[in-house]
């Protein structure tokens, strides 16, 4: 199991050497000149030679990459072209906010999905079922955005409340951070409900159907314990992999949610940063993106050799 | 001698596109205590269905339309509630289903499988257990029971498998153990020895069998009486011995006859001609057997024949023992079906 997660490990190198490229290579061939967006049309020729000198957005690509590569290796993620920040600080504080945002998401979205789920494959063919099967379509049909619109505007209509406009954090003020959050959440849990609902309805009732919940039927275990100890545990995989993938996904951040709600996530850096074309945090932000995806896909890897021993790995 | 279980007139509908037909009809039949007794009949004739209706575990599109299940003379089975039932299953009555490969669960260890029955039926200790659980692995022939138990079944091969499968439905002593078909899926040279370990632990533990199987070796090696089910309905009712002496049933007998010898150097096996009747290509009246019956009458296909007792410990269902069918269309004697038999068995 180590040696399995040691070799995981390693191969995160070449993927994310390949994604580091990718995303230099993507944010230099974009138009836009990052010296004119700062210093306007009306720079002279002289002054943005200057400025392209200080960024050394004149030295050979290869030369830039390396430059960039051999401080992100020493954890210098750079500074920021446009403000000068640092970019790794700026990142994690905004991924603290995407981390809970995702959190309490995913929380919402598997005490609403998994239970409907197992109740819809119990209840299968029944108006039970179909009202979940229902439910769970608009959850996986209906856009993020036109949800959350229609949640402000029955709350503000309703309740005359308006999504707050300054972000604080958790540890400042738990409690007005959760009221600034708990929307968002439901916006994305709804989201996430719908496509785990399905999976843990359909992934349940093929345990169901399996010869071996006879077995257990028939050494006099109720019903209780078919379902959960056994139906359930057997069909966490499938379920289990939807989950990561959507985690790993809202991880990254959501960058129309952030947007509407004016949450300062990850999603929104990256959006601010392109438009101003400020190379070192768009770089910075993907590579760290791309590192949280194939970590809680490694995660959900190791999981799988927990929930059956069937898989092992070597 | 009192008996175990009797089941009386037992009917089980299967419900297709909102219309009932009848898959089990009128099944009758008692299991003494200690008895072995065996249903055989090919696929589809209702004979797992029986098993799975005593255990009260039918399909949501099945169920009992008429009869009673009686069990220790006491407890109707069909009327039982889910709850009473629990306490039954596992306990008193347990089955042994006929796929090892599929029939454990596959996340969990041997340990944990088998201790769940005891745990929902008892109050052991978990030393207690693990005891217990060691040794009635070793009584089903598993060597090194302590590190086979903390085993996964996918790492058991088949034959182990259905050792572990027996283990668990006997643990906790069981009145009556369901053999659904026990060995069909195992290698020809496991089978004997499963059959022998059943016969030899039911004995051990004063337990029942209600053995189901389409394979007459398996009824001659383990069971006293037989039921031979065709299309939902019990045909003959018979001593194992009587049965392979003097089948009376024409099904019966073709199935015998069916039975291939080592040495038989015959060209060609014989079978019975045409297939069981699906449930909806059942007629309400006559034998059900008839169309596909060597010596069918008129009056098969219009009437249903009665349970006729041919022999002190044999019961047949069929025109053919009484006046009516004494003699057939052509207008020869009727009984010529057990000379028939008689002689094609000699050859």
């Amino acid at each position: 199991m180590l040696t399995y997660i040691t070799r995981r490990i390693l191969m995160l190198i070449p993927v994310l050497f390949g994604v580091s490229v990718f995303i230099f290579i993507v944010m230099r061939i974009v138009p836009g000149d990052l010296a004119m967006t700062i210093l306007g049309n009306n720079a002279t020729p002289e002054s943005l030679h200057q400025l392209r000198e200080d960024f050394g957005l004149n030295l050979p690509l290869y030369v830039q990459y390396f430059n960039w590569m051999s401080g992100v290796l020493t954890g210098d993620f750079g500074q920021s072209m446009r403000t000068g920040q640092e970019v790794l600080p700026d990142i994690l504080s905004r991924f603290k906010l995407t981390f809970e945002l995702t959190l309490i998401s995913a929380f919402i979205s598997w005490i609403i999905a998994i239970p409907l789920g197992i109740i819809a494959a119990v209840k299968r063919n029944t108006n039970t079922d179909f009202g979940v099967r229902l439910i769970s379509l608009l959850g996986v049909s209906v856009p993020n955005f036109a949800l959350a619109i229609i949640i402000i505007l029955v709350l503000s209509l309703a309740f005359s409340y308006s999504p707050p406009i300054e972000y604080v954090g958790f540890f400042e003020n738990p409690l007005q951070n959760l009221e600034i959050m708990i929307i968002p959440a439901i916006v994305l849990g709804s989201s996430m409900a719908g496509a785990v609902m399905r999976m843990t309805r359909s992934s349940v009732l093929e345990i169901l159907r399996q010869d071996f919940i006879r077995t257990i039927r028939a050494k006099g275990a109720r019903e209780r314990i078919v379902i959960f100890n056994h139906a359930l545990r057997n069909a966490m995989i499938p379920i289990l992999t939807i989950i990561g993938l959507q985690v790993g996904t809202l991880l990254g951040g959501t960058v129309i949610i952030e947007q509407i709600f004016s949450l300062p996530g990850l999603g929104q850096l990256v959006l601010t940063a392109i438009n101003q074309r400020d190379f070192i945090v768009v770089q910075g932000a993907v590579l760290f993106i791309a590192f949280v995806f194939v970590f809680i896909n490694l995660l959900v890897d190791v999981l799988y050799s927990y929930l059956d021993p069937r898989i092992k790995y070597k | 001698m009192s008996n175990l279980l009797e089941i009386n007139n037992l009917s089980i509908d299967v419900k297709i596109e909102k219309s009932y037909y009848n898959i089990v009809n009128r099944l009758s039949l008692s299991i003494a205590k200690k008895q072995k007794y065996g249903i055989v009949g090919e696929s589809g004739s209702g004979k797992s269905l029986t098993s799975v209706a005593i255990m009260n575990l039918l399909a949501d599109s099945l169920s009992v339309s008429e009869g009673q299940i009686l069990f220790e003379e006491t407890q109707e089975l069909t009327t039982l509630s889910n709850k009473e039932m629990m306490k039954i299953r596992g306990k008193d009555i347990s089955i042994i289903f006929q796929e090892p490969m599929t029939a454990l669960d596959p996340i969990f260890t041997i340990e944990y499988q088998i201790s769940e029955v005891l745990k929902i039926h008892f109050n052991h200790s978990k030393k207690e257990m693990r005891e217990m659980i060691i040794s009635i692995l070793k009584d089903v022939g598993i060597p090194r029971p302590e590190s086979i138990m903390k085993s996964y079944p996918h790492e058991l091969s088949g034959g182990m498998r259905q050792r572990v499968v027996i283990a668990m439905a006997l643990i906790c002593k069981p009145k009556l153990l369901i053999a659904d078909e026990p060995t069909t899926a195992l290698d020809v040279t496991i089978q004997a020895q499963i059959l022998e370990l059943m016969n030899e632990l039911t004995e051990k533990y004063d337990t029942s069998i209600l053995m189901i199987t389409h394979d007459l070796g398996v009824i001659n090696e383990t069971c006293e009486r037989v039921a031979v089910m065709y299309a939902g309905e019990v045909v003959e009712e018979s001593s194992v011995d009587s049965l392979f002496s003097h089948p009376k049933h024409p099904y019966t007998q073709g199935l015998l006859k069916s039975i291939h010898t080592l040495g038989d150097r015959s060209e060609k096996l014989y079978s019975i001609p045409g297939n069981v009747p699906t449930p909806t290509q059942l007629k309400k009246h006559g034998c059900r057997f008839a169309s596909r019956c060597p010596h069918v009458m008129d009056l098969c296909k219009e009437e249903t024949p009665p349970y006729v007792e041919v022999s002190e410990d044999q019961v047949s269902k069929c025109w053919l023992h009484t006046e009516r069918g004494e003699y057939n269309e052509q207008g020869q004697k009727a009984s010529v079906a057990s000379e028939e038999y008689e002689k094609t068995f000699s050859d």
